[in-house]
């Protein structure tokens, strides 16, 4: 029973990495380049619906799309100073250009919004289901909801139209997509945009389920995106939701069996012990 | 062109920022005084109370007629919430003649880190927040305002655990850093002598957001009361996912975060009931703590903490002690008068110095009634 | 401007290298601050530092972000030692062979990751160490740190001011810069760079991939922990937030501001990052923020760092325009993938 009910803690928290993994697979597959400015999109999605909220009140729904947009202009402006420019030289050089980016966003956020932490509305106050003994309160359904409800429109967004295909054929390769006329350059901007936007997402229900705003909030959040990307296997948008899932349930098990303070130990040893045995990650392809 | 612009740009800046670091303005009519804080990094928020506080504190005493009938300066300088940064800071303060004592920093880490250099040049470091139970015995120039844990954590287990809450069975979660640590060591200890069970003890690191899995955890030991050893944030993210989980029973108290606004204003009715030590009330009747908390709120944007309060407290002790010297003001003079002085009384209450130069604060019980901070108990209630 | 110094020194190589030694050696006479002092002193740790990373990332073409770890090591083996009444002056080069044992340990399981999977195995090698010497309190002082670190004696003198503590730290970066150019230039290096270069070709040439790899990382992780080494005694204090991730990307900017795989490089880029966040004190509360700009501009105009040659494959990329040529591709394929 106790097992179970860290099992259902660590699977809520999972699915908010997995969101943020996911996001973090498109633009890795589209753009090609390792990014940390992702943590600070993440930050500036979840600040956009905390200013939101307070402009036109307590609704979710528009909240998440506004901070969709808002983290998909911060992408934007990413994608033209860090890799637009950068796309065809050595990958460190744009590498250097995210970190100096996600300074940058980090210490403007400190500046114009305040370094002090900020709350969230709280939504579905308290209310919650019993299963077999076990307590899932709304704001955890509702979020494995969403999360779910993204993944699955990605992947048919993907799969089915046609801006999908042309995202997917740029993601494999990109001079093959550009000889059968696909415009790579804003091709690979969209994606970005798209890849930012969940993240935006992420940092809206990362804000509402902690009711936290705050500008540091990015770097970790950020980083295990990109463990939980990268767990699953560079570019695989299931791999990486599994990925987000086997992270946050490894944790939240470790702190059940040892000491709550060795979260991040967990991740990371789960993380290194994995691609020391299988390298590609968890659904990656091998030789890829 | 961009190129060429961009590179011209860079020097420009570079030969601005140069310049206007070698500026020197040369005033005798002033003392000045050093604040040593994280005013960017992780810890920004702390360190901008710091700024807006000292600065607030400067404003009032030089509105009275300034110390001696000269002006108060204050030289702010950032830290980063690094220690070597703090190292060099502290060297910039000691080279600079002017500077006759610096208030800060934030973290342990950097106060001690900065120790051995103000130690060396006979400078007092009066650090409003450092509580490294090492910190202030480490020479006669370290000072610490914030209280000693081994007064506050006894405090806490037997008169606001035990006598004030109930409670008989009682589990802790801290935040893993020196302070954390020193504070709830002390409060185990007392637990222990008083009869208090300790159910089990949990701790975090900093930036912490998910307490799901230890709350889980810790609920299987069956805990009447929990003890929160940390700040304002994680403790409203704590209490928040303790009423997501549904646990109604649980009495909760704080040892940190003290009377902070920020506590109701994030939680609402999630941290309704939970009660705190605290060495100091801002109520209507305390007219001083009370003007300066609403001050601090609109100069900050952002409610009064238990750090600010201290930082605001150390300028003044550094005032009163410049005033009681007089004429002879040196660096040295300035320890052996705050070690010296015995009646000062600041916003956070009395502040008397022990041998190692840190407070041992008597504390208040404080609780959460409809949303406001409501004092419980006074000082004679440890009698 | 930058191409005009780089034709004048190797030119007069010697000249300019001796008149460099001799400059350094008369600095802390011509300097008497010792705010200043101590800020170059800085910089010389993070020389050490940065030189190290530029071996593993910039000759050898693998991917290490966590360099924090290692430089953690090296203080945390030192500042433990220390207290056991060992001289310090034994435990410099000590803490180097025990972070050097510890790099060879990492090295072994994840030889055969590559770019961004090597990279985030770093990262987690990095985060793991700083969290475990958080918790283990018995032996690191856990959140409480290790304080008061002795320092060693020089001709008599305690060594805490920085005008002295400076000799020792410049000795250290002396050797390191000889040593590294040494066997950069040995068959050692040689062989790092083919596998740089392309590890197929290396590999078929009977380079043995897996051999060179953990010795670059072993060379790389010995002067990380030298450098952590010499950072204890001069701070006094350490505990495990001085050696967060943050630290590491530091280190990493310093190595590719400067110019990845050149010896010169890494001492350009601590010197040039260390004054910036130094001369921008002023801006305050904005001062990360003109430095994030400053880290951005300089990629934009000089992608292949300071002192990166501008007859580089990154430089003659024209990086923004189409052209690529086949170094390009053989070079992108050793970057982070």
């Amino acid at each position: 029973m106790y097992i179970l009910e860290q099992l259902v803690n660590g699977l809520c928290q999972g699915s908010i990495y997995a969101l943020m993994a996911i996001g973090y697979a498109v633009i890795y597959g589209v753009v090609g380049l390792v990014t940390f400015t992702y943590g600070e999109i993440i930050m500036m999605g979840s600040f956009s619906a905390f200013y939101y909220f307070i402009a036109f009140g307590d609704n979710l729904l528009f909240a998440l799309v506004a901070g969709f947009i808002t983290a998909a202009l911060v992408g934007v402006i990413v994608h033209k100073v860090c890799y637009q420019r950068f796309l065809d030289a050595p990958r460190y050089i744009s590498l250097i250009c995210t970190i100096g980016m996600s300074m940058f966003l980090k210490n403007f956020a400190t500046l114009v919004f305040g370094s002090e932490m900020k709350g969230m509305p709280t939504f579905f106050e308290g209310k919650f289901i019993s299963l077999a003994g076990i307590r899932i309160n709304y704001l955890q359904l509702m979020i494995m909801g969403i999360v779910i409800l993204f993944s699955v429109g990605l992947t048919v967004f993907l799969k089915k139209t046609r801006i999908g295909m042309k995202l997917r054929a740029v993601s494999q390769d990109k001079k093959a997509a550009a000889l059968v006329g696909i415009n790579v350059k804003n091709t690979t901007l969209l994606g970005n945009c798209i890849g930012c936007g969940l993240g935006g997402v992420a940092g809206i229900l990362l804000g509402v389920y902690y009711n936290s705003v705050l500008p540091t909030m990015g770097g970790m959040a950020g980083l295990k995106a990109f463990s939980a990307m990268v767990l699953g296997g560079l570019g695989s948008i299931t791999g990486a939701a599994v990925g987000g899932v086997v992270i946050g349930v490894t944790e939240n098990l470790g702190i059940a069996f040892a000491s709550s303070g060795l979260r991040d130990v967990f991740a990371f040893a789960l993380l290194v012990v994995v691609l020391i045995v299988r390298p590609q990650g968890l659904f990656g392809k091998k030789g890829n | 062109m961009i190129k060429k612009i961009l590179v011209v740009v860079l020097c420009l800046t570079l030969v601005v920022g140069i310049l206007s670091a070698c500026q020197k303005t040369e005033d005798v009519s002033v003392y000045k005084l050093g604040v040593a804080a994280p005013i960017t990094g992780n810890y920004a928020e702390y360190g901008k109370g710091f700024q807006v506080a000292t600065q607030m504190a400067v404003d009032k005493i030089n509105a009275a007629g300034g110390v001696n009938g000269k002006m108060l300066e204050l030289v702010v300088m950032d830290s980063k919430g690094d220690a070597k940064e703090a190292t060099e800071v502290a060297r910039k303060f000691v080279e600079n003649e002017e500077i006759l004592a610096v208030v800060g920093d934030f973290s342990s880490t950097c106060s001690m880190a900065a120790a051995p250099i103000y130690t060396e040049a006979k400078m007092v470091q009066l650090s409003p927040t450092s509580s490294h139970p090492d910190f202030a015995g480490m020479s006669e120039y370290m000072f610490g305002v914030m209280g000693r844990q081994d007064a506050e954590g006894p405090f806490v287990a037997e008169y606001l655990a035990q006598k004030y809450t109930d409670a008989n069975k009682m589990a802790i979660i801290y935040l893993n850093n020196d302070w954390g640590v020193s504070a709830h060591q002390n409060i185990v200890k007392r637990a222990e002598q008083i009869g208090l069970e300790i159910t089990t003890i949990e701790n975090f690191v900093d930036g912490e957001k998910d307490f799901t899995a230890t709350l889980t955890k810790i609920r299987q030991t069956n805990p009447d009361t929990l003890c929160l050893v940390m700040f304002y944030n994680e403790l409203v993210i704590i209490a928040k996912q303790i009423k997501q989980m549904g646990w109604d029973d649980l009495k909760v108290i704080a040892l940190g975060p003290g009377i902070s606004e920020q506590i109701i204003d994030l939680g609402g009715a999630d941290v309704e009931g939970i009660a705190t030590s605290t060495p100091f009330m801002v109520t209507e009747e305390n007219k001083t703590a009370y003007d300066f908390a609403m001050e601090f709120e609109t100069k900050a944007g952002f409610t009064l903490n238990v750090h600010s309060a201290c930082a605001y407290d150390a300028v003044f002790m550094l005032s009163k002690a410049i005033g009681n010297l007089g004429k002879d003001v040196t660096r040295e003079a300035i320890a052996g008068e705050l070690s010296a002085m015995k009646d000062f009384v600041g916003v956070t209450g009395p502040i008397v110095f022990s041998a190692a130069g840190d407070v041992t604060r008597k504390y208040l019980i404080a609780q959460i009634v409809n949303s406001e901070w409501v004092q419980m108990t006074d000082y004679s209630y440890v009698k | 401007m930058i191409d005009k110094i780089k034709n004048f020194y190797t030119q007069h190589k010697t000249l300019v290298i001796l008149g460099l030694i001799v400059m350094a050696l008369i600095l802390p006479l011509l300097i008497q601050k010792s705010s200043i002092m101590s800020i170059i002193v800085k910089m010389l740790f993070y020389v050490i530092l940065a030189s190290s990373l530029n071996i593993i990332n910039g000759y050898s073409g693998q991917f290490n972000i966590g360099h924090a770890g290692f430089v953690l090591i090296g203080s945390y083996t030192l500042a433990i030692l220390a207290q056991l009444n060992i001289s310090v002056w034994i435990l410099y080069p000590l803490a180097g062979v025990v972070t050097a044992i510890l790099g060879l340990l990492i090295a072994l399981p994840t030889l055969r990751l590559r770019g961004i999977y090597l990279a985030l195995v770093t990262l987690g090698f990095s985060e793991i160490l700083r969290l475990v010497a958080l918790n283990w309190t018995s032996l690191t002082g856990g959140p409480m740190g290790i304080k008061g670190i002795p320092s060693p004696w020089l001709f008599g003198l305690q060594s805490t001011k920085p005008h002295i503590y400076y000799y020792i730290v410049l000795a250290f970066v002396i050797i390191c810069l000889f040593t590294s150019y040494r066997v950069i230039n040995s068959k050692v290096g040689r062989a790092w760079m083919s596998i740089r270069e392309d590890d197929h070709a290396a590999m078929s040439l009977g380079v043995d991939i897996k051999k060179y790899k953990a010795i670059n990382f072993m060379f790389g992780a010995f002067w990380a922990g030298v450098g952590g080494a010499l950072m204890a005694p001069f701070y006094k204090f350490i505990d495990s937030t001085m050696f967060s991730l943050d630290e590491g990307f530091n280190i990493l900017s310093m190595v590719i501001i400067g110019g990845q795989g050149t010896l010169i490089g890494p001492v350009v880029g601590s010197v040039v990052v260390n004054s910036i966040t130094e001369i921008f004190r002023f801006a305050d509360e904005a001062r990360l923020l003109v430095y994030a700009i400053l880290i951005i501009s300089m990629m934009w105009i000089r992608p292949q760092g300071l002192a990166g040659t501008s007859k580089s494959v990154i430089a003659n990329r024209g990086i923004g325009s189409k052209k690529t040529n086949i170094f390009t591709r053989i070079f992108d394929k050793k970057g982070v993938k």
